[in-house]
């Protein structure tokens, strides 16, 4: 895709604001749907309905919602700090976005190709904890406070189980650029890194325990850095109103809100290009090509959506030190063992 | 080796929970909702379901029974006695009327839907509907008034009560007189 | 001007206002703030020196890490949030004498650097393995040495934790 565009404007920035914008539009679209799914699943799972008027079964309500966010008063505290108020949301947007920079849709399209996708990926996330920070300290709010503290130290504590679940997976693939990882992949569902990679049958099954594991913890890892229940501590409703966003309101509390979800594709992406064989099919040659390519990511992504959903409408709050048992005390130990072991069998 | 054996149980015990929590709300996800949608799909209000009160003023005798037996006192009735000369009828349930009701309201924003009114009345005319969407943009809209009787009539019946009033008291002072007459000239018989 | 050029430029820019705001800025937490920019400002740089690695690296510990750590150090510090802390200066004659020296060996560094302009058509090459490899041979001591060193710290902090809790 780089090398058409360039070929039909030249090397100038139109060129690379073209090839920037596709994640943006993706998210925008997936927001207005993740919401509706959203609404509509935790609905049905309490033998509810949700939204019935606005389009049939509703599908309109989210753009509904977008035209009330855009009108609403978009209030600053007396007692904020103003301007790092202003900029927080858009610095954690901001974190997010530069993800999707190096996250794979196709075979042909990838924001920035670079070689060390997946740990930029992990790093560059890292300015949502700042941002997030900010927001709580601007908003001089206990809750607020709280919420950002909680939030960060979550996400500090769980990106370590992530990046080492990464690991598991670049040790097999041997590259850490998702494309690369991706092609390695290729050829049917069971070439599938979750399923031991395209190496040698015996091989395969020794590395199928570990690769499982590795794969549940990143899932669960990822579901803890966006902060869903039942890692939702930073927003716990019942205890501290709504987290480092209590007080922002209108397009603010809409980016905050747009960038949890677009962060939830992000993980489910990352998971999906590592495990899951990004865009590739799961058939081989069948239903193969860059635009079945942005088929098969979005669904595998979505489909790790919709488990967090899922899981969100399933399970209660954990407690703070149940989250950080989980973390330090089961997913670290587990994820070393999964290290060890897949380093032992590769090498030999 | 105690400890080590809970750690994994604990981590089993977890992992199993959460599948038997999925399995269930998976399960609810393809289950049709048990909720109606109101405004278009309405439930059909049980017989005795207690919503807005009705008065059907024409068998009421005015005996403020229901007015006492209100908590909230949200029932305001005002009588007045009818004279002789006039038949008021009498009810359905066959009650002579002997009182006009010059004013029967209900503040139905006070009431509380106990019942406790419809119980006591003689004539069964104050009685619950099966109406519940009757919210108001202007509270005052929410005081019921169900006195048929209009201003002139009202006037009408306070004059007429006022005359028969003034009438009998004027018996009763002529009476009085009369007797005082009588028992004057008794003494002066005597005496 | 060519892209890199104008590209180079705003990291530059962003990284002196923001270091300058680090700095000057009467608020100690706009001071920690304005790191994260500062940090950016030098990721996007190495990005520009096609240090991939490093940049990305930069990003993870300063940002992800070690801000994060600094924030909440200034966070948790007692009653920040009403009593509004200030950044002053102190000892002026001791720190210029060392600014002047650090400027000094900056400054000779810069003149006596062997610039070199890299050719036209330059592709670069995967910075990660070479790094890893470097890393697991020719610097295999160094390297272990930090590791003992960070666990040294670590049981340290480990011990300190515990120990305050008994008291
Ligand atoms: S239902 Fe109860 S509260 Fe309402 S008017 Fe009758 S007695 Fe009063
Ligand atoms: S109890 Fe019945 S008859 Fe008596 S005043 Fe009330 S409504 Fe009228």
């Amino acid at each position: 895709m780089e090398e058409l565009l360039q070929s039909i404007i030249g090397e100038s920035w139109i060129l690379y604001v073209l090839l920037a914008a596709p994640p943006l539009v993706f998210i925008l679209v997936y927001a207005l749907v993740t919401v509706w799914t959203e609404m509509k699943v935790s609905a049905h799972m309490q033998d509810r309905l949700a939204y019935m008027y606005t389009g049939p079964h509703g599908i309109l309500q989210p753009v509904a919602d977008i035209l009330k966010l855009l009108q609403k008063e978009d209030t600053v505290p007396a007692a904020a700090d103003k301007p790092l108020f202003i900029m927080a949301p858009y610095l954690v947007f901001i974190g997010t976005y530069a993800g999707f920079a190096a996250l794979p849709f196709s075979s042909a399209y990838i924001g920035s190709d670079i070689n060390l996708g997946a740990f930029y990926i992990i790093a560059v996330s890292s300015i949502v904890v700042v941002g997030l920070l900010m927001a709580g300290w601007a908003s001089n709010n206990k809750w607020s406070i709280f919420g950002a503290m909680r939030s960060a130290a979550q996400i500090v504590s769980y990106e370590i189980p992530t990046a080492l679940a990464l690991l598991v997976a670049v040790m097999i693939t041997g590259s850490l650029n998702l494309q690369d990882v991706i092609r390695f992949q290729e050829g049917g569902i069971l070439n599938w890194v979750v399923f031991g990679g395209p190496l040698p049958v015996v091989q395969k099954l020794l590395l199928l325990p570990f690769t499982v594991t590795a794969f549940l913890i990143m899932f669960i890892a990822g579901v803890a850095e966006v902060n869903r229940t039942p890692f939702d501590l930073p927003e716990a409703e019942s205890e501290l109103v709504q987290g480092y966003n209590t007080e922002y309101s209108g397009m603010k509390f809409a980016i905050f809100y747009l960038a949890e979800y677009a962060n939830m594709y992000l993980v489910s992406g990352v998971a999906a290009c590592l495990f899951l064989g990004g865009w590739s099919s799961p058939f081989g040659d069948f239903m193969s090509g860059p635009l079945w390519g942005v088929f098969w990511i979005v669904a595998k992504g979505y489909f790790f959506v919709f488990l967090q959903i899922w899981i969100r409408w399933t399970l209660p709050r954990l407690r703070v030190d149940q989250l950080m048992y989980t973390s330090w005390k089961v997913l670290i130990p587990f994820l070393f063992v999964c290290l060890f072991g897949v380093g032992l069998i590769l090498v030999l | 080796m105690e400890a080590v054996r809970t750690y994994f149980r604990d981590i089993w015990k977890a992992l199993s929970s959460i599948a038997v929590g999925l399995n269930v709300t998976i399960r609810h996800l393809v289950r049709p909702a048990v909720t109606i949608q109101y405004p278009d799909v309405k439930l059909k209000m049980p017989e005795r379901a207690r919503n807005r009160l009705y008065v059907n003023i024409d068998d009421c005798i005015g005996c403020d029974q229901c007015a006492l037996a209100c908590p909230v006192d949200c029932i305001t009735i005002e009588t007045i006695k009818a004279t002789p000369d006039q038949d008021l009828g009498v009810t359905s349930t066959g009650h002579k009327k002997r009182l006009h009701v010059p004013r029967f309201d209900i503040d139905i924003a006070k009431c509380c839907y106990c019942g406790l009114c419809v119980y006591p009345c003689p004539t069964e005319c104050i009685v619950m509907t099966d109406v519940y969407e009757f919210s108001e943009f202007d509270r005052h809209n929410l005081i019921y008034q169900f006195s048929a009787m209009k201003p002139d009539q009202i006037d009408d019946a306070k004059a007429k009560l006022k005359k028969a009033e003034e009438e009998a008291a004027a018996k009763k002072a002529a009476a009085a007189a009369a007797a005082e007459e009588k028992k004057k000239s008794e003494q002066s018989k005597q005496g | 001007m060519e892209l890199t050029t104008i590209v180079f430029y705003v990291f530059a820019a962003i990284t002196l206002i923001a270091g300058a705001i680090v700095v000057f800025s009467r608020s100690i937490v706009y001071s920690a703030f304005a790191l994260l920019f500062a940090f950016f400002g030098v990721a996007g740089l190495y990005v520009l020196l096609m240090a991939d690695f490093l940049a990305v690296t930069q990003l993870m510990i300063y940002v992800g890490a070690i801000l994060v750590l600094l924030i909440f150090g200034v966070m948790l510090t007692t009653r920040v949030i009403d009593v509004q802390m200030r950044t002053g200066t102190i000892h002026v004659l001791p720190a210029l004498l060392i600014v002047a020296a650090l400027a000094g060996v900056l400054v000779h560094v810069l003149v006596s650097t062997d610039w070199k302009v890299l050719p036209e058509l330059f592709t670069p090459e995967e910075t990660a393995p070479q790094i890893g490899t470097a890393l697991l041979t020719t610097y295999v001591l160094p390297f272990e040495v930090a590791s003992v060193i960070l666990l040294v710290a670590l049981i340290g902090a480990a011990m300190i934790a515990r120990r305050e809790r008994k008291v």
